[in-house]
């Protein structure tokens, strides 16, 4: 049966209407092969044009429709909507640009009459092969899965967690809290860091519908958004979380001694413990790498002495498999190691501390209770601050770690408060103070005594040195006195207008503000969940300014320093982020709808060359064998309801490539390079371009146009 | 000087270009008439194959226009764009097309002002090279081989 079409041409007022000849448009049109009805109507986008069309629609049993008019950006909604409220699938129209690319470019009315017939042309021998399309739906699970319970997880966690939506948070550590649990304040209020975070994490352990996996590690991740299925490991803690008070008990009887991990290894922990004190859940774990009854199998100690019997050595390990939707990575960071540049003699210069190690020197639960002590125990009388330890330096890492000047200048408020008679030097070469806390943080500094800045002026040329007990500190300082720089003093000083000067003074104790670098397990972590890092180590997001909290794989969301470096409040703001993105788009009661416009591969064409898998950039398409990994379970024989699941692959043969609809956007790269011409691009197949093409071309536009008319343009 | 005047065919990404392209239009920025447009998603989704078809169907020259590098709504489609273009130049010589009847130009969202730029660029290059007459080529081809076959 031959398609009937109908083409319809928008006066937009007097924008179309005066700069085209409309009456030679709809003669022409009537001409073309399949048109049934041509009509012009002042305003198609009004009430009344969009009437208009439906009910012509309905009356010459229209199968296709063109209509020339404004941009697709403006208007193709409207007119899809009108199909469908006519019965007709959205997908068989064809816009015609001729307002925008023809009516308000072309000047010459013959010239912009002429490109207007070429591109209805164009339209309708495309709009012959348009096929209808559905958007498809799939049933998804509603739960969601977090790793990382630091404050970035957390923050995502709670704000996911709601009746009827559980969710999975999994922490590697023992522990809740992560890094900001191990400071003492936090900057720019100077709040104590556990009366900001403890009811928080009160909220996670009380909270219902989140389950906590502590001690445990993401092992594999299958499926796509709406329907993952993830292997967890959950290493044995040995001791019942729900007998367990944390009463220390076990830990002083324990004779095995470790470096605590959770003091940077400042002190010692035992082989059974609890991280620092406060740490919740308050429970006691078992090192089982350290603890002797795992090791020689000679010592109950711990299980003797606890009072709740809750020690169990014979505790395994289990692997848990999760179903959830959604899942948001916030695995947060690691520092970078100052052993690298050993020009700041860590390691081998006593008191010479990273600001992590420096933050458990403050913390009161950390291994001096909170005081300031060098290692013979005495408090420091000069204390230097150097910034920018592996960051902005293209030796190590070139990006700013956005954080390091704000809790350089928490030190120093911080160690002005305890030893007020100690002098404090901070050693930068630039301030990083955005926002709207941060300057006043800095210029409350200036009314102290004993605080100095230094300007630096290239931090990579700082040497330190032994002297007498003492480290001493060479520098180029590009230092002007700081009443100049620091009150109303001119910004952007010149290099050249300042006197470079080499310095060298002694400092008791040195704290190095070392560089945020993506955590060590982040490539782990990248393979396992199949999204990408940057040159540094981050995971990617999907877009920079607009979906800074998601990656490109639908479904999988970074939230906090795994995805960057950025200070609480950022970090608290990107996890509520990535929640409200899976809250928005996974609804209870609801399918997630899926794009029409996707890909698909025509099995009988395709070859396996596996061309496309590679060029796709969200991962949708893979290779179809028993043995991928990717290959859906249902066809791998495992058991339970995998409706969902299937929903995504559809179940082709094996050795082809297979693109999940779930995941792809259309973008129709993979069409492009398909050798064999198995992948279709909906809505822009060949066919359909091809058609186009030949419309635009076979048109007397291409010969009148050559008449004459040069100097349009 | 011959009154010839070029076909040209663009094709636009969806994301950066054609929206260029529409906010040219919007600033009423006058550009030739000769070039037309045919919308893809991606400029990772054009296919060399439609160049070739554009050259047979009648076109003088063809423009791929994709979002600048780094800008893909697709991430990285137009660096596929690019590849493709930069193996095509290299076949079209050896159809007997001149390179330079193909362009491939990055023009964002905003750029109007490029967009006219490129356009008329490319319009009145293909204009200095005059029509692509490809029947004629092939004839004459064809003509030779059958001389040579006597």
């Amino acid at each position: 049966m031959a398609e009937r079409i109908g083409v319809f041409v928008c006066e937009c007022g007097p924008n179309i209407k005066e700069a085209i000849d409309l009456d030679t448009v709809v003669t022409f049109a009537q001409g073309l092969k399949n048109v049934v009805m041509v009509k012009s109507f002042n305003l198609l986008c009004s009430e009344a044009g969009k009437k208009l069309i439906e009910e012509n629609i309905t009356k010459n049993n229209l199968t296709r429709v063109v209509i020339a008019a404004c941009s697709p950006r403006e208007h193709e909604h409207t007119f899809k909507k009108v199909l469908s409220n006519a019965g007709l699938n959205p997908y068989l129209l064809q816009l015609v640009n001729i307002r925008e690319q023809c009516a308000w470019v072309i000047k010459n009315k013959t010239l912009a009459t002429e490109k207007a017939k070429a591109m209805i042309q164009a339209a309708v021998e495309r709009v012959i092969h348009h096929e209808p399309l559905e958007s498809k739906d799939l049933e998804c699970q509603m739960d969601a899965l977090v790793v990382g319970a630091g404050i970035a997880g957390i923050s995502a966690a709670l704000t996911l967690a709601q009746k009827n939506r559980k969710v999975y948070l999994v922490e590697k550590s023992p522990v809740i809290g992560g890094k900001v649990a191990l400071y003492e304040k936090v900057f720019p209020t100077l709040e104590c860091a556990s009366c900001v975070l403890d009811p928080v994490l009160d909220k996670v352990l009380h909270n219902e519908q989140i389950e906590l996996l502590t001690l445990s590690e993401i092992q594999e991740v299958l499926g796509f958004f709406g329907n993952f299925i993830v292997k967890v490991k959950k290493n044995a803690r040995c001791v019942d979380t729900k007998t367990c008070i944390g009463c220390g008990a076990c830990f002083e009887v324990c004779p095995a001694k470790v470096k605590n991990e959770y003091n940077e290894g400042l002190d010692e922990r035992r082989a059974i413990y609890i991280p620092y004190a406060g740490a919740l859940p308050n429970v006691a774990v078992i090192d089982r790498e350290h603890c002797l009854h795992f090791q020689t199998e000679g010592c109950n100690a711990c299980q003797n002495t606890c009072p709740f019997s809750s020690i169990n050595y014979e505790e395994n390990d289990e692997v848990q498999e999760l179903r959830v939707g959604a899942i948001v990575l916030a695995t947060g960071f690691d520092v970078f190691d100052p052993k690298r540049a050993p020009r700041y003699g860590y390691g081998k210069i006593d008191n010479v501390y990273t600001s992590l190690e420096f933050e458990r020197l403050l913390n009161s639960n950390g291994p001096t209770g909170g005081k300031i002590l060098l290692k013979n125990g005495q408090p420091p009388k000069k204390i230097a601050l150097i910034h920018c330890v592996g960051s902005r330096t293209r030796e190590y890492n070139e990006y700013c770690s956005g954080i390091c000047c704000m809790y350089s200048l928490k030190f120093a408020h911080m160690v002005n408060e305890q030893l007020p008679d100690s002098s404090i030097s901070e050693f930068y070469s630039d301030f990083c103070l955005p926002g709207k806390e941060s300057q006043g943080f800095f210029n409350n500094l200036l009314d102290k005594n004993g605080i100095e800045f230094v300007r630096v002026k290239d931090l990579d040329s700082i040497k330190f040195s032994e002297k007498k007990g003492k480290i001493l500190i060479q520098y180029k300082t590009i230092n002007p006195p700081s009443s100049t720089l620091l009150k109303g003093g001119k910004r952007g000083l010149q290099d050249k207008n300042i006197p470079e000067t080499l310095k060298s003074d002694p400092f008791d104790m040195v704290v190095l503000s070392v560089a945020i670098e993506a955590a060590k397990d982040a490539q782990d972590l990248a393979r396992i969940f199949d999204i990408p890092q940057g040159k540094d180590g981050f995971f990617t997001e999907e877009h920079t300014e607009l979906s800074p909290a998601s990656t490109i794989k639908e479904g999988i969301f970074i939230a906090g320093c795994a995805q960057g470096p950025k200070d609480v409040q950022s970090t608290v703001t990107q996890g509520q982020a990535a929640a409200g993105n899976i809250l928005s788009r996974l609804i209870h009661g609801e399918k997630l709808v899926l794009e029409a416009i996707t890909a698909t591969v025509d099995e009988d064409l395709c070859s396996g060359c596996k061309i496309c898998i590679g060029l796709c950039p969200y991962k949708a398409i893979t290779y179809n064998s028993p043995e991928s990994p990717h290959t859906p379970l249902w066809k791998r024989g495992a058991e339970g309801d995998f409706e969902g699941d299937k929903g995504g692959f559809s179940d082709k043969k094996e050795n082809l490539a297979t693109i999940n609809e779930v995941l792809c956007r259309g973008c129709g790269i993979c069409a492009a390079a398909c050798p064999s011409g198995a992948i279709k691009a909906k809505h822009f197949t060949d066919k359909q371009i091809f058609a186009e093409i030949e419309g635009l071309l076979n048109t007397n536009y291409a010969k009148t146009s050559k008449m004459s008319l040069r100097g349009t343009g | 000087m011959s009154s010839f005047e070029p076909k040209i065919i663009g094709f636009l990404c969806n994301w950066c270009s054609y929206e260029g392209a529409d906010s040219c239009g919007r600033a009423r920025k006058e550009y030739p008439s000769n070039f037309v447009v045919i919308r893809v998603m991606c400029s990772g989704r054009i296919d060399p194959q439609f160049i070739l078809e554009a050259f047979k169907d009648g076109a003088d020259g063809v423009m791929i226009l994709g979002c600048h590098p780094g800008d893909c709504h697709y991430k990285e489609g137009n660096f596929n764009a690019l590849r493709r273009y930069t193996l095509l130049k290299k076949m079209l010589k050896q159809f007997g097309i001149e390179e330079d009847r193909v362009k491939l130009d990055w023009v964002s969202a905003s750029e109007g002002d490029k967009f006219v730029r490129v356009v008329s660029e490319m319009v009145e290059k293909v204009r200095v090279m005059g029509p692509l007459m490809l029947i004629q080529k092939k004839q004459l081809k064809n003509h030779r081989e059958h001389r040579g076959n006597l």
